[in-house]
């Protein structure tokens, strides 16, 4: 009974997929070194195609061979051929490798290979720095000096020829191909048990822009972009420190995905930064394509409406995030990063809160509570007041709102579900469809919804102002992550109001507080400071209280080192009197 | 450990006032303006004098055994067959309790708001909400009264301040025309409000500094009698201490009146919103120490299983209890305060005290080492 939890290794699935054709289980015809065990077969049909390089010195008859398995800790010969062989094995079928071989007379004629993926390499950097040097301005160069021979070929090569930054020596077949399909070059010389690794990478990516989903009036305009080393250095030219640390991991049984954890020491604390590390080691899983596929295997609670992690593109709110006491996680291939442990109330937060002018932005705070509370309500309010409690309203209102809705056919309820499930149809068709077509698709349902559907009786247009009204402080909440659970919990509530009334509501608002505050990140509660309270950390929540009196980290997270900023920096004016000229 | 959370001071300091405050509010103008006419106000205040003083006993009683609940120590004090005897007679107390606050709830929406509605459908359906909170235990029973006591209290204190213009402070004159004898008899149902403190014996092991229990509590006590004696200044000051006992829920009324320039007005939803959000967290913790005693007594490893099969008995109870609101008024007003003073709230928490004070049981000694009397 196979047991299909447990995930099967790269290389078992290489053999699976190979059992599945069948093919003739040939013995080795000559067994030249202890690699090749009996168990590789080959087959005969499939000839090696054409590499992009031509004249290898290898056999190419012997191309075929399917890698042997376990050849991830198998240490490298000192036989080229079998070397190359081996590897053309491992990638076969890989049209994008490239092999260059070549040989170096200088005192030995010495063969040399270059293996890398074309595409991710910076091919001048190979052809300048790696094949031109060997090739050429080596032994060119060094006439008189040490002479190449086969024994001291690697050295020299390493230490004397290539001029790339990073180079590496490695020894097993594993290292070696992560390194080729890393981006980055792999040497290998006939005689040595060993290869070299040359940094290269270089390969075509979007530029750092403005990052869409989080633009700002104020504030820096980088965002992050699909390169992991990028977006690190995004970060690291904002936190010059060496307590700064960024730690990777590979996820991804076959993606081998990058996973970098960042944080910076004495700041996070350091139970959180081993929880994020365990939490994520502990992920299984074929491929990482965007941090949604961590954030998901991370988070405490997965049963609830709320994320509980929180992501941005900005590296400008990492950077603060990290110096708040959070753990950053990057991925390999997106712009978005993870910050744990993530607050409710950081989805009603944006980064240029910090840098405008407080008083502005505490009330821009606040009118962003006001908008969540009325993207969750007002569609319930309005049902439950206009079905069940008509005596709330003022007699006037009451008569206009009544005289709207007498030809109406449809009860308040399916009104508002009409028009909210219209209205998030025509949200999620503005956001898939192509530019110009989302346009289009605006206006043709601004017009229908607005006016069509008023005009024909359908929906008063009491309702009309309800639901857009909704729908704007759906978008003024801040966070997208917060107006998703609020745009979802809505619907449940409306029911709630149209079976119970105002009774219904406050049942809904009831059940979703408890549910909030049941719920963790990283073991922190998810509506700190609002409840366990935190009247300190209440300054920086509906409110924004001036950086120079915002001595501390918010608690919790970094329990120590918690002084932010030394006491007394508040702006007075010079005591020596007044400075400007002509009075005294 | 049948609990694992641990509830701060702050969150115990809440959960006091409104375990005592959320369903009082709503009655006590109407009970204590009964019989102490205009002095309602000396009566609330002599209710918080005597609180305070039950409030010491329940502290004296369960700081003896910081680290244990009231069924931990029942046994040790008056052997095991007695003590889970009490203990029986203390989950059909806390059941009776819960079932009486879920009535009174249930009720107040009917009569005011939703009278076509039938009652079980409130009672019900705060029992589910109830319930499911319960089984995510105290610490989030704790962080969901964070969050909705400092909006009762605001909205009190909001919709005080806007009635202050239909207040009439003549209406509290003259001051003791009767003499004290009708102020004590109205201070009973109040007191008999506060000595629901004694629930708190059932939760002393859980706050994380025991020790400063006996500050919170009586801290507790006088924001309560703030509160309650605001309520009852207030609607007498509007309606008159002949009025107000008329209405079951006179501080309804009293947020019906506020007008203020036609812009501010049928301000009941506040009084709803208040009377909802707090006979809830009531209602959850009562259900909560109902489940949790029901469970030490069962000797359980969790009280999660009970949870729902109490809940099933509390329903039916809360219908059956009273035919009518005006009963439950009656036995809110008469029969209660005798029933739980001299049992539940003060008598069996008196004699635990002196047995054990007798006896020598719990750590007065190593207690009084950690923290001085306050």
């Amino acid at each position: 009974m196979p047991n299909f939890k447990r995930p099967i290794p790269v290389s078992r699935w290489k053999e699976i997929k190979e059992k599945e054709v069948p093919v003739p289980n040939l013995p080795v015809p000559e067994d030249t070194t202890q690699m090749q065990q009996p168990m590789g077969g080959t087959i005969p049909k499939q000839q090696p195609q054409s590499q992009g390089v031509p004249a290898s010195q290898d056999n190419p008859g012997e191309q075929g061979k399917q890698p042997v398995a376990g050849w991830e800790k198998m240490p490298l010969t000192n036989d080229l051929k079998v070397n190359l062989q081996q590897i053309r094995a491992i990638l076969k079928d890989c049209s994008d490798v490239l092999y260059r071989v070549f040989s170096v007379t200088h005192h030995e004629e010495v063969s040399v290979a270059v293996i890398y993926l074309d595409g991710l390499v910076d091919k001048s950097l190979v052809n300048d720095n790696i094949i031109k040097a060997i090739m050429l301005e080596y032994p060119m160069a060094a006439h008189g000096e040490t002479q190449l021979t086969r024994a001291n070929a690697l050295s020299i090569i390493r230490n004397q020829a290539i001029s790339n930054t990073e180079v590496k020596e490695q020894k097993l077949f594993g290292e070696i191909i992560e390194t080729i399909l890393n981006g980055d070059v792999t040497l290998l010389v006939d005689g040595h048990e060993k290869a070299l690794m040359a940094g290269a990478r270089g390969w075509e990516a979007r530029a750092v822009s403005e990052p869409e989903t989080e633009t700002v009036i104020r504030g820096p305009r980088e965002g992050f972009v699909e390169t992991l080393r990028t977006n690190t250095s995004l970060l690291r030219r904002r936190i010059k420190n060496p307590e700064f640390k960024i730690e990777t991991l590979k996820l991804g049984r076959i993606t081998n995905t990058e996973v970098a954890i960042a944080y910076i020491k004495g700041i996070a604390n350091d139970k959180i930064v081993k929880e994020v590390k365990n939490r994520l080691s502990r992920i299984d899983i074929d491929s990482v394509l965007e941090t949604g596929y961590l954030e998901e295997f991370i988070e405490d609670s997965p049963a609830s409406p709320f994320s509980q992690v929180n992501r941005t593109e900005r590296p400008d709110k990492v950077a603060a995030n990290l110096l708040e006491g959070r753990v950053a996680i990057l991925v390999d291939g997106t712009p978005f990063v993870l910050t744990v442990p993530t607050f409710f109330v950081e989805f009603l937060q944006a980064s240029e809160d910090y840098y405008e002018r407080p008083y502005l932005v505490s009330f821009i705070r606040l009118m962003r509570f006001a908008s969540l509370l009325m993207a969750l309500l007002l569609p319930s309010l309005y049902i439950a007041i206009t079905t069940y409690h008509p005596e709330m309203l003022p007699t006037s209102l009451l008569l206009s709102i009544a005289a709207q809705r007498e030809g109406v056919p449809f009860p308040a309820f399916v009104e508002a579900l009409l028009m909210e499930i219209s209205f998030e149809a025509l949200r999620e068709a503005g956001v898939r469809l192509p530019r110009p077509v989302g346009q289009a698709v605006s206006i043709v349902g601004a017009l229908i919804i607005g006016e069509a559907a008023v005009q024909a009786g359908f929906v008063a247009p009491s309702m009309v102002i309800v639901v857009a009204v909704t729908g704007i402080a759906s978008f003024a909440i801040g966070g997208y992550t917060a107006g998703i659970s609020m745009r979802l919990l809505r619907f449940p509530i409306m029911l709630l109001a149209a079976s119970l009334g105002l009774y219904g509501v406050m049942l809904g608002i009831i059940a979703i507080v408890v549910h909030m505050v049941s719920l963790r990140s990283f073991g922190m509660p998810y509506l700190y400071p609002l409840a366990p309270t935190n009247f300190g950390d209440m300054k920086d929540t509906f409110t924004r209280v001036p950086w120079w009196s915002k001595m501390k980290r918010p608690g919790l997270i970094s329990q120590y080192n918690r002084q932010r900023i030394n006491p007394g920096q508040e702006p007075k004016p010079s005591e020596g009197g007044d400075n400007s000229a002509g009075t005294g | 450990m049948l609990e694992q959370g641990k509830i701060s001071g702050r969150q115990a300091y809440l959960l006091i006032i409104n375990v005592i405050l959320a369903t009082a509010i709503l009655f006590v103008p109407a009970v204590v303006s009964s019989t102490a006419k205009e002095n309602g106000w000396l009566a609330a205040i002599l209710a918080t004098a005597v609180g305070i003083v039950i409030s010491i006993l329940i502290a004296n009683l369960g700081l003896r055994f910081p680290d244990r609940n009231l069924f931990d120590y029942l046994g040790d004090l008056i052997g095991t067959l007695p003590g889970k005897i009490i203990a029986l007679l203390y989950i059909w107390w806390f059941l009776h309790m819960t079932a009486e606050v879920v009535r009174s709830f249930g009720s107040f929406l009917v009569v005011a708001f939703l009278t076509e509605t039938p009652i079980s459908v409130f009672n019900f359906s705060i029992l589910i909400l109830a319930g499911w909170t319960v089984k995510q235990g105290l610490e989030v029973i704790c962080r969901a009264n964070e969050i909705f006591l400092p909006l009762i209290l605001i909205g009190l204190i909001v919709l005080f301040l806007l009635a202050l213009p239909e207040m009439d402070f003549r209406w509290l004159l003259p001051v003791m025309e009767h003499g004290v004898k009708p102020i004590i008899h109205g201070a009973i149902t109040p007191i008999s409000w506060y000595g629901q403190i004694a629930t708190m014996l059932m939760i002393i092991p859980f706050l994380k500094q025991p020790q400063n229990f006996r500050k919170i509590q009586n801290l507790a006590v006088i924001t309560i009698g703030f509160f309650f004696t605001m309520v009852v200044l207030g609607t007498v000051a509007i309606f008159g201490p002949e009025l107000t006992p008329r209405f079951i829920f006179p501080t309804l009324n009293a947020a019906r009146i506020i007008n203020i320039a036609n812009l501010l007005e049928r301000l009941d939803p506040i009084v709803m919103a208040i009377w909802i959000t707090g006979a809830f967290i009531k209602i959850t913790f009562f259900y909560y120490v109902a489940a949790l005693g029901t469970a030490q007594l069962l000797n359980l490893s969790s009280y999660r299983p009970v949870v729902y099969p109490l809940g099933i008995i509390i329903g039916a109870m809360s219908i059956l209890i009273h035919p009518s609101i005006l009963e439950l008024e009656h036995f809110i007003g008469k029969i209660w305060p005798v029933y739980a003073i001299t049992t539940f709230e003060v008598g069996i928490p008196v004699l635990l005290l002196l047995i054990a004070i007798l006896r020598g049981k719990g750590g007065k000694s190593q207690w009084s080492k950690k923290s001085p009397q306050s």
